[in-house]
């Protein structure tokens, strides 16, 4: 058979495996890992198109999270608006911050970038965690609501209560739009040159592009990705406060890009499952997990740069190679 | 006026421990061109141990931190060979984010051995004179007093030794270095003995002046990078004036807009320098 015919087939019956999930799964905790692995696959995402694509390492992607997470609580906290314009209008609002903070961090190369990124991060998580008669400080902000019900085609969706399902297809299908968005701009021109960039950013420049606005473009849509997961996590949650938005957030959105496969679209999604799933696992040794995490990264980036995706890809090309020639 | 000059004079001993760090930083970046974010971690270490060494062990502050600095350069040359070498061929970026590993394990292995609680080290440098009407505290003087004395043997070492010479060829042309004899190998392990105790005896004297506590090294690490990034990357004068404008505007930050955003503002300073002057205010352009 046609191979793009087998690998449409595995990625139908992948996505109808992904909508019928909540039918299988019976354990509750279950289930809220994998929406919180979809959460993290729309950062991963954001992540791999400026660490991937572009090459830049940015270390903001949680701080930008949490901007989107406060952005999108507040308005609907303390102006009550009601969600579903919030969860719109947050990725806008974190892509017009990014802009602001994006221009001038990006004048600077390589690591520079990156350290001026991760102060970005403190800045954020500072001004997060001490500015509390708005975002409550580390006490946070509780009660944070669910979307409210949807009608869709007379069936009435209710998202709030004990069952997760409608939360869960709600995520699935942003998880889904974030990386439909990344593959479109992958296969574009900007995509060509967002990955030109990223192998030679003076040859780009000598060729006449304006490396600086389409670097922009990715940390951009990069933040606005963050954004929305934050929006999302937060009103999955229900509370908020700083924690989940510092450094080593970002630092763990570094290491879901780069287990997966930095600069593949599959590279962000396994890696996203595999930091919110190796946690849990490694629970056992809680207080080795600091040691444990940052171990894997070295070993990975050391033994394994390319990450698992290529590396399973590569080992699939090599197996129907062995298939082919034993007919 | 008494309380600008107050204020500057806490600052310039907070700039001397930046001033440490950020040489470390910068010999590392100077040389081998590693972002080595771990070093902030490695100064935490560096400063538990020189606790423990005090604390437990009763030696006096001073030999508890050379000892400690002993063990700092071990750790480096652990991390150098065993971390950043396999990839020294790879793309900038895998080096960088063996560095991030790095700091976690680090952190990880403090939290392991020396527990999550804020330490304190005790030195008995507790007096203060008055000089008109400006109150100097003994420990605060020696501290500055140290980092002047450690900067003066690094620079030295690096002007005046075969190994400092040799240290400086490779930061000039690696492939001419090689080309000369120069071992690389030989040198990029002496810049992370010496990097890493320069971080541990800045660890130490963060512990005597403040605390050490989980998380401080990352603040550490990025502060040495704020440095340099004022100072210019791979300039040693620069990191000593960049440590300098650094400890005296968080303290003018502190004392006279609030001291929970003193950070925000070091930030600050960091992000309009690279707007206007994105190669550091003594870099070369």
């Amino acid at each position: 058979m046609n191979p793009k015919i087998l690998s449409s087939i595995g990625l139908a019956a992948l996505l109808v495996g992904a909508f019928a999930l909540p039918q299988l799964v019976t354990v509750p905790y279950f289930m809220h890992l994998i929406i919180l692995a979809l959460i993290w696959v729309i950062l991963a995402q954001g992540q791999n198109l400026i660490q991937g694509f572009v090459g830049y390492v940015s270390i903001a992607q949680a701080g930008f999270m949490g901007i989107g997470a406060y952005f999108s609580t507040l308005l609907s906290v303390k102006l009550g608006w009601s969600v579903w314009t919030t969860l719109w209008l947050t990725p806008l609002f974190t892509t017009l911050v990014s802009v602001l903070v994006g221009y001038p961090s990006l004048r600077v190369k390589g690591h520079y970038f990156a350290i001026v990124t991760l102060a970005y991060n403190m800045v954020i998580f500072t001004i997060l965690l001490t500015y509390s008669s708005v975002t409550g400080g580390e006490a946070g902000i509780s009660n944070v609501p669910r979307p409210p019900e949807l009608s869709v085609w007379g069936w009435v969706v209710n998202f709030e209560g004990k069952s997760n399902t409608a939360y869960y297809i709600l995520v699935l299908l942003s998880a889904l739009l974030a990386t439909g968005i990344c593959a479109i701009i992958l296969h574009s021109r900007v995509g060509r040159v967002l990955v030109a960039i990223r192998q030679n950013e003076s040859l780009a420049e000598a060729m006449g592009v304006s490396t600086w606005r389409y670097k922009l473009f990715a940390f951009v849509v990069s933040a606005g990705l963050a954004g929305f997961a934050g929006a999302l996590y937060a009103h999955y949650i229900g509370f908020l406060n700083p924690e989940p938005f510092g450094v080593d957030q970002s630092l763990n959105a570094i290491l879901a890009v780069i287990l997966g496969g930095s600069g593949t679209l599959a590279g962000p999604v396994v890696g996203a499952f595999a930091v919110t799933f190796l946690p849990e696992y490694l629970r056992i040794a809680d207080s080795y997990r600091l040691v444990t995490y940052g171990f894997i990264l070295v070993v990975a980036t050391i033994f394994l740069p390319r990450g698992l995706v290529p590396v399973a890809q590569d080992l699939l090309t090599r197996a129907k190679a062995l298939l082919g020639k034993n007919k | 006026m008494t309380e600008i000059l107050q204020q500057a004079l806490n600052g310039l001993a907070i700039g001397a421990v930046y001033t440490l760090i950020a040489l470390g930083l910068t010999v590392v970046f100077g040389i081998l061109g590693i972002a080595h974010f771990a070093h902030g971690s490695v100064a935490m270490f560096g400063g538990y141990l020189t606790f423990v060494f005090s604390d437990r062990w009763g030696l006096p502050f001073f030999a508890a931190m050379g000892l400690a600095m002993l063990a700092g350069a071990v750790l480096g040359l652990l991390i150098e060979r065993l971390a950043y070498r396999p990839v020294r061929d790879a793309p900038h970026i895998n080096a960088f984010i063996i560095a991030l590993g790095l700091t976690m394990m680090t952190e990880g292995m403090n939290l392991l051995l020396f527990g999550a609680d804020q330490v304190v080290i005790q030195t008995p440098y507790r007096g203060v004179f008055n000089v008109a009407g400006i109150a100097i505290a003994e420990l605060r003087v020696l501290v500055i007093l140290t980092a002047c004395v450690l900067i003066g043997v690094i620079a030295l070492l690096i002007s005046r030794t075969k190994t400092g010479k040799s240290i400086r060829a490779v930061a000039q042309n690696r492939q001419a270095a090689v080309l000369m004899g120069v071992n690389v190998n030989r040198v990029s392990l002496v810049v992370f003995a010496i990097s890493s105790a320069l971080g541990v005896s800045a660890g130490a004297l963060i512990g005597a002046l403040l605390a050490i506590a989980p998380g401080v090294g990352e603040g550490l690490a990025v502060k040495g990078f704020a440095v340099l990034i004022l100072g210019g990357l791979g300039s040693i004068p620069g990191a000593i004036v960049g440590g300098l404008i650094l400890g005296v505007s968080e303290a003018m930050a502190a004392g006279f807009i609030s001291s929970a955003y003193k950070d925000v503002i070091a930030f600050l300073v960091m992000i309009v320098v690279l707007l206007f002057r994105p190669e550091g205010l003594l870099g070369k352009r």
